[in-house]
């Protein structure tokens, strides 16, 4: 099939290749010239703006930072809106706010075109071994055509609900995320301050209830003081944001997710936005008076 | 003076009337024709838009509640840009955001228009008295200006630097005036819990390092149980979603600050946004059962 691909970042180009791996036809275009490098070997067709990638496309997967650039990929000047047909998929892959995905969603329904909010779960890691979880709003008809390229670029797969639902759940992750990296920062310093070793708590902590993923795979990196990003403090810091003005919008306390943001907001003003969240441990340790 | 003021609310009204009580010529425009009554009847001119209050006036006052609201009366289509003579002055009075006040004083000065964005605290009372404190942004020589002006709605006026650094100040001022007010709730609660005459602890701490205007007047609200009104518990949650927004933009942790913001969104849930923001003592009262 004629796929169209657009946001060749850190995330969207693992993705795009799982596709073009499977045996499709890839349709991109990017900023940058240089993210379309990479795909030449696939045979893919490079295209000068969003509106032609979905004019030679039976569906178009989307992957970019914030909501300013999915609207302008979807509904600005070049954008999808502008010549893809009745019927297109477009699926959404990028976090952002579920307002502003049920707003972009409307604006193609107009169009006669299908908009599903697809964000994911599992970081670069996952992109790259095709291991990503999705979390998909909108309408079956549209997720049944774009379900088997998920099942390319991931293993697992839900449709959550109507539009806006997948971005409510992927909220709900990094809720989640943040407020799990934030404590497992504070066990390990204050494991650390105590003059306990840390491997050691960890490993304590994984045969019981504390066990998670991020205990896990995160707490290990952070006692090998290892930063190398898969997810940028700046990219929690924006997810954060999205939480904290839906539950503003929702009249909602999140006072956990309030306090997390806070550390995140700090890194970003700190210089530390490039880094791997994980490294809000660096924040605890400074406020513990810990020197590295 | 021919002067000009749209947004004629709890706030503006009395402002409104201030100017008009000391002489000048006042035209206004409101959206709800009701709300320019009580100016009219004391002799000012009501205008169909904000462009024909901007086209009879020198000065021009707004005191709005969003920063679309601002942009609306100022840049929309029947916006003070479109009426106002080069050196027009606008004194945009509302809470919002610092870069929306910058963006607008850009914008009007491509016209020769002026702007100060001189947010204002002290509530209804202080509108009423013309004691509010005014923290004003923008050209010094523009503040000069409109002082006199200024003299008349409040007692405080302070220059506090470029457009938008006066609304840099008000959000300084909602962070800690509304912390405050949650320090007062909590410690109520405390009294209460402790089976203490809430009252009593007011009056006690009035005296002591403690004291402030917060205290007496939210504190005192609370310990009588009165919710009623003074300045309404949406506009501070409105502020806070402005201020926590500059906070992340800027990269800033304000720990104390998102956790008002959030019993803020559970005061909103409550349907508590119309009344008195001592309903954060109802919050915590909630966060209990």
């Amino acid at each position: 099939m004629n796929i169209g691909f657009i946001g060749l970042g850190l995330m969207g180009r693992p993705m795009a290749i799982n596709i073009a791996r499977g045996n499709h036809t890839l349709h991109i275009w990017a900023r940058r010239a240089a993210s379309l490098e990479p795909f030449a070997q696939f045979g893919a067709h490079a295209h000068v703006s969003a509106a032609e990638v979905a004019k030679h496309a039976d569906i178009v997967f989307t992957c970019v930072a914030d909501t300013p650039d999915v609207e302008a990929v979807c509904l600005g000047a070049g954008g999808i809106v502008e010549s893809g047909k009745r019927g297109l998929v477009v699926s959404d892959s990028s976090t952002i706010a579920p307002a502003a995905a049920r707003r972009i969603g409307a604006k193609l329904k107009e169009h006669g075109m299908a908009f599903l909010d697809a964000p994911v779960s599992g970081g670069e890691v996952g992109a790259i071994n095709a291991t990503l979880s999705f979390m998909v709003g909108g309408e079956e008809t549209a997720f049944e055509k774009a379900k088997p390229f998920y099942e390319l670029m991931g293993k697992s797969v839900t449709l959550v609900g109507a539009s806006g639902a997948g971005q409510v759940t992927k909220a709900c992750n990094q809720t989640v995320v943040a407020m799990t990296m934030l404590a497992v920062a504070e066990a390990l310093t204050f494991a650390k301050k105590s003059g306990v070793d840390g491997a050691k708590v960890r490993e304590a902590l994984l045969g019981g209830f504390a066990n998670s993923k991020i205990l896990d795979h995160h707490g290990k990196k952070m006692l090998e003081r290892n930063w190398k990003p898969g997810f940028k403090a700046w990219m929690q810091q924006k997810d954060l944001r999205i939480v904290l003005q839906s539950a503003h919008d929702l009249g909602l306390a999140m006072p956990g997710a309030a306090v997390a943001s806070q550390l995140f907001n700090a890194m970003v003003g700190s210089g530390m936005g490039e880094e791997d969240n994980m490294a809000v441990i660096k924040l605890i340790e400074n406020l513990a008076g810990i020197k590295e | 003076m021919n002067l000009g003021f749209i947004g004629l609310g709890a706030m503006g009204r009395p402002m409104a009337l201030h100017l008009l009580k000391a002489g000048h010529a006042l035209s206004i425009y409101a959206r709800r024709p009701e709300a320019a009554r009580p100016l009219t009847d004391a002799g000012a001119t009501l205008c169909d838009s904000p462009a024909a209050v901007a086209a009879a006036s020198e000065v021009v006052f707004t005191i709005v509640t969003s920063n679309a609201d601002v942009e609306g009366v100022a840049l929309g289509e029947r916006g003070l840009i479109h009426g106002a003579k080069s050196g027009c002055v606008l004194v945009d009075m509302s809470t919002i955001a610092p870069g929306t006040a910058r963006h607008i004083a850009t914008r009007l000065g491509e016209r020769g228009i002026e702007m100060i964005d001189a947010p204002v605290s002290g509530g209804e009372q202080g509108a009423i008295n013309a004691t509010l404190a005014i923290m004003a942004g923008g050209k010094t020589e523009v503040l000069e200006r409109v002082r006199p002006l200024l003299e008349k709605l409040g007692k405080t006026i302070v220059y506090i630097g470029p457009n938008g650094a006066g609304q840099v100040a008000k959000a300084c001022n909602q962070m800690i005036m509304v912390a405050n007010i949650q320090a007062c709730a909590e410690a109520i609660q405390l009294a209460n819990a402790s089976g203490v005459e809430p009252k009593r602890v007011v009056t006690a701490l009035s005296g002591g390092s403690a004291a402030g205007r917060v205290l007496e007047l939210f504190g005192g609200k609370m310990a009588a149980r009165d919710f009623k009104a003074g300045v309404e518990a949406r506009l501070h949650h409105k502020d806070f979603g402005l201020l926590m927004h500059e906070a992340a933009a800027l990269g800033l942790a304000v720990p104390v600050a998102s956790q008002v913001w959030q019993q803020l969104n559970a005061l909103m849930a409550n349907g508590w946004g119309n009344e008195d923001t001592s309903s954060l003592l109802r919050v915590l009262e909630r966060g209990m059962a």
